[in-house]
């Protein structure tokens, strides 16, 4: 009896991880077949469209794409975008993490100020979207790589500045003091002692808020003309005045999705303490 | 508790840039877009003080109300789905099962792909006549008509949403369910053989700050939903997934309605403020 | 001594450069634009399709003849109007050229925002171009006169149906048994195409063992399916007349009070129809924009459709369709009742008032008032309008360029020949059947009016929604058109009611009771 009752759990268990495998990978597995399947097959193939069996494969599509000028464009873009808006928004935002570490902040208290910063994380990016760009339209930003840069900092900064205090928080404070009673300046002390102990936090910091920027659209949409285009922009003109071009939207699709998929299955174990600005330890 | 490192003013260099910068970004384009909402803005016209006008066109406007209905709608379905799967998948992995690794990996991918991606491969995923769904669903006689009725098209924005934001929901059960403390178990499985009683009275109690950091992170997010109605159904059919975001971008971006545009995100702060204060006290907690 | 080697150094550099300056200029003398660029903003479909698709095409040819550079900047259909007027008030003048629907003319104008071509026609140092556009298309290339676009596109809306099925007696007998009258092969009116399509709907007609449909259309929001009603209501609504007055020729509002006619008895009966129509189709077309719906028509699941010429030339393509050769092509359908506003009701025409169109974008280049080498920028424009560019985007389909030309239409209609058609893959049937279809549309004597006053896309998007609301059921046809008419009042209102009447009458050639 009790061999069978774990064997039909065991069988419950497979089904189950099937299934569970299945919701998860199937729209990645789909946007793969739709890039390789000849373009006229699209609606055509269907049910699960198994390569080889129920299509012949090709490469067409993304050949095609990526001989695209305009795409290495976006790419290179996205790249320089989300890059330098994370260094920055982790520059400043280790900085003000430290200070609420580390001193105490007495008119306005520190957690108080850390709740401020999170909440303009709260901030629906659609209220200010019409400000920044009548800004940057001031200040002749449009469409370039500049403006998007500034708007994600700002977006990053509050995620930066709150991890950050976490990690700062959990570094024994004796080791800065050593530093500190050597002679050491508090901001050579951050840079030379802090800095270095919480490398691996920084890191993840680092790709969580490039995969961010990198995802990000409304701002992107509004902000580029065509020098600045970032991928998620160019993904949406797969969209046409004569319908969706559904294999490019595949090849491109791929194409953004696997950079910031892969950098963050680098640093997994910290996804869930990101994510949760550090309230829940992954 | 805290040491004071010494130095009065280094602790200011320390905080400000990011204040600062802070401050310019968003405090700035707040007023400027308070401002913007009290005026009428026309494509090549100066623009013109109008007082409240754009506020009380808002509140008589039914596709604001529309919106606002749509993102309920939205919040309300996605939210508890989210955290029922997400609860349900991190008690399976929780779990000894072989392969949890990998299925962690597998569920983190979602997360992170490009939601307006996603969105656009809706279209062919959801293709009615004969798309991989419906090819499967035709062997069974149904066929559902995921992006031409009303109805079917939100639940298509939604299964969208639960296959992306599910993970984030499990990832961070499953690391609370994995920091509970395996002695209390212990002693009540001698109590009880009932898992549900565990789980309700033991898991469910010890679990729940997490779970309400989750729901609140989630509510945040869901309201600014935006992409995916974007992509995979422009609001469609007619105006029964038009997301509140999509109205605001619209009426800003396509007519240069600007000072309308305004009024409306402003309403939506207001409203999101009342949520954060509501919760306030609860966040402060966390960062104690 | 170090001071005489960097002296030397700099007057070295300077005549190396002066030299292959000096010899790059003697090498190509006939390119007097070298070092130029020009930024063409259109709308994206890449470079493989559509209105995007020749200027990839030609590129490295012109930039060969020219010496200039050319940048395509694309952009989603619905994000284009925010671009080029983004960059229009911000000064930006990034772009040299919009590839615009030809809807945007109003806003353009107003503002001063494109240059006038008048002053490059007939100079040669641009490629020379004929003036051959239909006079119904003509009328979108200009403004009071005055030409402000290059041609290249020409939209307009056809009936396509299965001929070979139409025309088979098999079905030919079936038709007559149930309708009680012989199948009419093209329909004249939207009454007998019903007929047709809700005959043949659920029925499996090309043997494949599946059910196929009657019509295929694109109803999705933002899938423009406000242009489905538009050329479906034009004969219900559009009274003939000789000139454009407040009751003959008019569609979109009253030219002495600007008051919307979009929820007249004439619209609200063709929304009625086209509801009637669309459930005699699958109902995933609620969900389809035009790549869906055609693909559908050209898989030989839908037994017609009406849409544009991309269909036409599609069809031809063996990956994409099974109906090459199968094609039946006319002038969209009329109806015998149609609304006249002075008596306030329907009269009824001895004959169906059929009506021709211009729907669409009938996209084409205009150039920028901030552009700096306006001259260059018509250069690339005119490339792309002369006799042998435009023939052979007519041929080959998939660069979206839609006959209209008379260059492009075969004799007796025009001046081509059908051996180009052929050549690029045409079916013989096909093409003749498409060739006057377009003909008799373009050259109808009653055509659709194109609104083209500033903010026309904004009123056309209220139109596409509330279709869209009354296509899945969720308004009636009279409420979802008072919904439009009450937007148009606010729109309009916003945009300054006077202005709005200036530009309308101008646009429509309103010259007062």
């Amino acid at each position: 009896m009790v061999q069978r009752h774990s064997f039909a759990k065991k069988v419950q268990m497979i089904i189950v991880l099937t299934l569970v495998a299945i919701w998860a990978a199937f729209p990645i597995y789909w946007a793969i077949m739709v890039s390789i399947k000849p373009r006229a097959e699209t609606f055509s193939v269907t049910y699960l469209s198994i390569p080889f069996i129920q299509f012949q494969p090709t490469l067409q599509n993304w050949i095609e794409d990526l001989q695209n000028e305009e795409i290495r464009r976006a790419a290179f873009n996205s790249l320089v975008v989300s890059t330098t808006s994370s260094l920055l928004a982790l520059f400043l935002g280790s900085l003000a993490g430290y200070a609420l570490a580390r001193f105490r902040f007495y008119r306005i208290k520190n957690r108080d100020i850390t709740v401020w910063f999170l909440s303009q994380r709260i901030l629906p990016p659609v209220v200010v979207v019409i400000p920044f760009f009548l800004i940057m339209k001031t200040l002749n930003l449009l469409d370039t790589q500049l403006a998007l840069i500034l708007v994600y900092t700002t977006f990053n900064l509050p995620f930066a500045v709150v991890i950050m205090r976490q990690m700062f928080k959990e570094i024994p404070e004796e080791i800065e003091e050593a530093a500190l009673v050597d002679g050491c300046s508090h901001f050579d002390t951050f840079l030379r002692v802090a800095l270095p102990l919480s490398a691996p936090a920084l890191a993840a910091t680092f790709i969580l808020c490039m995969a961010f920027a990198w995802n990000e659209l409304l701002f992107a949409l509004i902000l580029s003309q065509k020098e600045a285009v970032t991928l998620p922009v160019f993904i949406a003109g797969s969209q046409q005045s004569r319908g969706v071009f559904f294999w490019f939207a595949a090849t491109r699709s791929l194409m953004a999705a696997l950079p910031p998929t892969i950098l963050a299955l680098l640093v997994q174990p910290f996804i869930v303490r990101g994510l949760t600005f550090g309230a829940v330890k992954g | 508790m805290k040491i004071d490192l010494g130095g009065r003013n280094a602790k200011f260099v320390f905080l400000l840039p990011a204040v600062i910068w802070t401050l310019f970004f968003t405090v700035f384009p707040l007023l400027y877009s308070l401002r913007l909402s009290f005026f009428r803005y026309v494509l090549g016209k100066p623009e013109q003080f109008i007082g409240f006008e754009n506020f009380l066109r808002a509140f008589g406007d039914y596709k604001v109300a529309n919106a606002v209905k749509v993102t309920l709608i939205f919040i309300s379905i996605a939210i508890p789905a989210e955290l029922l799967l997400g609860m349900a998948l991190a008690l399976l992995f929780n779990q000894k099962i072989p392969g949890r690794r990998f299925f962690r990996t597998l569920l983190t991918m979602p997360l992170f792909f490009t939601p307006v991606a996603i969105g656009l491969l809706g279209l062919t995923i959801f293709y009615e006549e004969g798309g991989p769904i419906n090819s499967f669903l035709g062997l069974v006689g149904l066929k559902v008509p995921w992006l031409s009725h009303p109805t079917w098209a939100m639940a298509a924005i939604l299964l969208v949403e639960i296959w992306q934001w599910t993970p984030f929901v499990f990832l961070v059960l499953l690391a609370g369910l994995q920091g509970l403390p395996e002695e209390v178990y212990e002693s009540a499985w001698l109590e009880t053989s009932s898992g549900w009683q565990v789980f309700r009275w033991i898991t469910l109690p010890m679990l729940q700050p997490v779970i309400i950091i989750v729901f609140l992170l989630r509510l945040i997010e869901a309201v600014k939903i935006f992409d995916i109605a974007y992509s995979l159904t422009a609001g469609g059919p007619g105006t029964s997934t038009q997301v509140y975001s999509l109205f605001v971008y619209r009426s800003a971006m396509k007519f240069f309605d600007f000072g309308y545009a305004s009024s409306l995100a402003y309403l939506l702060l207001v409203a999101i403020s009342l949520v954060i204060a509501f919760f306030f006290r609860r966040m402060r907690e966390i960062y104690e | 001594m170090r001071k005489l080697n960097l002296l030397l150094a700099c007057l070295l550099i300077t005549m190396l450069v002066a030299l292959t300056t000096g010899i790059a200029q003697a090498q190509t003398p006939e390119q007097p634009w070298k070092g130029k660029t020009v930024t063409v903003l259109v709308i994206a479909e890449g470079p493989k399709a559509g209105i995007s698709g020749p200027f990839y095409h030609f590129r490295e040819e012109w930039e060969n003849l020219t010496g200039a550079k050319l940048e395509i900047a694309e952009f989603p259909f619905g994000e284009l109007h925010e671009k080029i007027f983004t960059d229009l008030t911000t000064g930006a003048g990034k772009y040299d050229i919009f590839v615009i629907g030809t809807w945007e003319y109003g806003d353009l104008v107003a503002g001063d925002w494109i240059v006038p071509i008048d002053q490059f026609y007939g100079d040669p140092r641009f490629p020379e171009w004929p003036k051959d556009l239909a006079p119904s298309v003509e009328l979108l290339y200009t403004w009071g006169g005055t030409w402000y676009g290059v041609p290249n596109d020409s939209d307009g809306q056809i009936l396509y149906y299965r001929k070979d099925i139409l025309t088979d007696p098999k079905w030919q007998a079936e038709f007559k048994k149930e309708k009680g009258y012989d199948l009419p092969v093209p329909p004249e009116t939207w009454d007998q195409l019903y007929d047709i399509t809700s005959f043949f709907n659920g029925k499996d007609w090309d043997g494949d063992g599946e059910a196929d449909s009657g019509i295929s259309m694109h109803l999705k929001v933002g899938g423009q399916g406000m242009f489905h009603f538009m050329s479906l209501s034009a004969p219900f609504v559009v009274l003939p007349g000789d000139k454009v007055d407040n009751v003959h020729n008019t569609y979109w509002f009253d030219f002495e009070t600007m008051e919307p006619l979009i929820n007249s008895p004439g619209h609200v009966r063709a929304l009625e129809f086209l509801q009637k129509l669309a459930k005699t189709g699958p109902d995933a077309q609620l969900g389809w924009t035009l790549g869906e719906a055609w693909d559908y028509f050209l898989r030989g699941k839908a037994i017609a459709t009406f849409s544009w010429g991309d269909v036409g030339s599609l069809a031809q393509d063996p990956e994409r369709s099974k109906i090459k050769g199968k094609l039946g092509c006319s002038i969209l359908p009329g109806v015998y009742e149609v609304y006249d506003r002075s008596v306030k009701d329907f009269v009824k025409l001895e004959k169906p008032n059929v009506v021709g169109n211009t729907t669409g974008g009938t996209w084409h280049g205009v150039i920028s008032k901030l552009s700096k080498n306006p001259d260059l920028a018509y250069h690339l424009l005119s490339f792309h309008a002369t006799v042998e560019k435009s023939r052979y985007y007519a041929y080959h389909g998939w660069e979206g360029v839609d006959i209209g030309r008379k260059n492009q239409f075969i004799e007796p209609y025009g001046t081509n020949t059908i051996e180009g058609f052929l050549e690029a893959g045409w079916d013989k049937n096909d093409i003749l059947e498409y060739n006057k279809a377009y003909y008799d549309n373009f050259y109808a004597k009653t055509i659709l009016p194109y609104l083209r006053i500033p903010g026309a896309f904004e009123y056309w998007t209220s139109l596409d929604q509330h279709l869209s609301e009354a296509m899945t059921g969720a308004l009636s046809a009279q409420e979802a058109l008072d919904r439009v008419a009450e937007d148009y009042r606010n729109i309009t209102e916003r945009l300054g009611v006077e202005d709005q009447l200036r530009y309308y009458r101008e646009s429509m050639g309103y010259a007062g009771q």
